[in-house]
């Protein structure tokens, strides 16, 4: 007997009242010719009507809980409603809002206008611009450096100059120390300075 | 079409105030959910639990209920979620209550009073082993096989109550009945069925 290749899921269908009216009468033309699709389709529906018959048997006839209604009031009544969240709260206000938007047009082409404005006076501040600056950050950043160097000078000459006075520092020490500052100082005021000590300290040393 | 209208309305009299229609609603429906429980945990005590934990859900979420589906729709959807849930909650296989089946096999014999005891136990024995066969169904193979071959619910509207497509339906019918052809064959061919 040759196989048939018909889709088991068609027999299935065909038993269960599922088959697509337009697929039932070439399905069953082909069951007058297939014996291997009609015993399917016996097989299939004895299986169904012995389920059937055994659920039917479980529940002859229609059933209900008994006195459901009291118990279900007085579980109503023992168990308090339930709190919607904080955030189904906010949701279902908001969509309270956005049903008001959209009926009353106006009010809230309005509304939306004033809280623009009231958003623009409170953190946007319009009527008191901020002030703009005309140093550009780059060239107060050198000043600030050439400031920062010529302390630097400053701080290392008089560091020299105690030394030489608290410590007694002999000559070389303190010329070598004014001569190195004094080229650090270059094109600056304390170059003078750095030289005139320099001066002062080869006189009275005798260097 | 009727019905759904009727439905419909004693929904909108319950949000406006009406206790009497979810009275209504219940008593139009708590037959079908029982038995449809019923079937799906085999034990009755369960199954009148979990029907007033249907209506309970029910009753509280009904105000937020918009009509989309058909009500019945939506409460054999909060029941199979409670089968589902109960089935995987019992990691046993289900257990017969024997009693309950005995006080309906009683009713049956008592019924007919030509009955030949003899047969009536085979009758019995016969039917515990397909709904054995049953049980063996997955949780979703027997909610998709007993919605629609039970509780009269076409394909569409059984996808609609478990939230499948329909497609899946079908392949969980056709699978659901290929098994139950499967568990059920050796009876069949031994002839003790």
């Amino acid at each position: 007997m040759p196989k048939c290749y018909r889709s088991e899921a068609h027999v299935i269908d065909y038993v269960y009242g599922e088959l697509d009216p337009n697929m039932l009468p070439d399905f069953e033309n082909h069951l007058t010719t297939c014996n291997q699709c009609t015993r399917k389709v016996f097989a299939y529906k004895h299986v169904l009507n012995l389920v059937d018959e055994a659920e039917e048997e479980f529940i002859p006839q229609p059933i209900a809980p008994y006195d459901l209604e009291t118990k279900l009031y007085k579980r109503l009544a023992e168990v308090p409603p339930e709190k919607s969240s904080f955030y189904t709260q906010l949701l279902n206000n908001f969509d309270k809002v956005l049903l008001v938007f959209k009926e009353q047009k106006i009010a809230s082409i309005c509304t939306f206008a004033f809280a623009v404005i009231a958003i623009a006076f409170f953190v946007g501040n319009p009527f008191r611009p901020t002030p703009t600056y005309d140093v550009t950050p780059n060239t107060a950043a050198d000043e600030r450096i050439e400031q920062y160097r010529q302390q630097g000078i400053q701080r290392s000459l008089e560091d020299i100059l105690r030394n030489k006075h608290l410590r007694y520092s002999d000559g070389w020490d303190t010329v070598s120390q004014l001569n190195r500052v004094k080229d650090q100082a270059k094109g600056t005021d304390w170059a003078n300075v750095a030289n005139k000590q320099l001066k002062r300290v080869q006189q009275t040393s005798d260097l | 079409m009727d019905k759904l209208i009727d439905d419909e309305l004693l929904v909108a009299q319950f949000k406006s105030g009406s206790q009497k229609a979810f009275d209504d609603l219940m008593k139009r429906y708590e037959q079908k959910i029982f038995g449809y429980l019923l079937r799906s945990v085999r034990n009755y005590e369960d199954a009148e639990e979990l029907t007033l934990e249907v209506f309970f859900k029910a009753y509280r979420a009904l105000n937020k209920w918009e009509p989309k589906a058909k009500f019945s729709t939506w409460l054999y959807t909060i029941a199979s979620n409670l089968a589902i849930d109960y089935h995987r909650s019992k990691s046993r296989q289900p257990i017969y209550m024997y009693e309950d089946e005995e006080v309906i096999e009683t009713r049956l014999v008592a019924n007919d009073i030509s009955s030949n005891p003899e047969k009536n136990i085979e009758d019995k024995e016969r039917g515990h082993l397909i709904r054995k066969a049953v049980d063996e169904l997955s949780s979703k193979q027997k909610a998709v096989f007993m919605l629609s071959r039970y509780e009269g619910l076409q394909i569409k509207e059984v996808a609609e109550t478990l939230g499948m497509a329909e497609g899946t339906v079908k392949i969980h019918l056709h699978r659901a009945i290929k098994k139950l052809q499967t568990l059920l064959r050796p009876l069949w061919e031994n002839n003790e069925i």
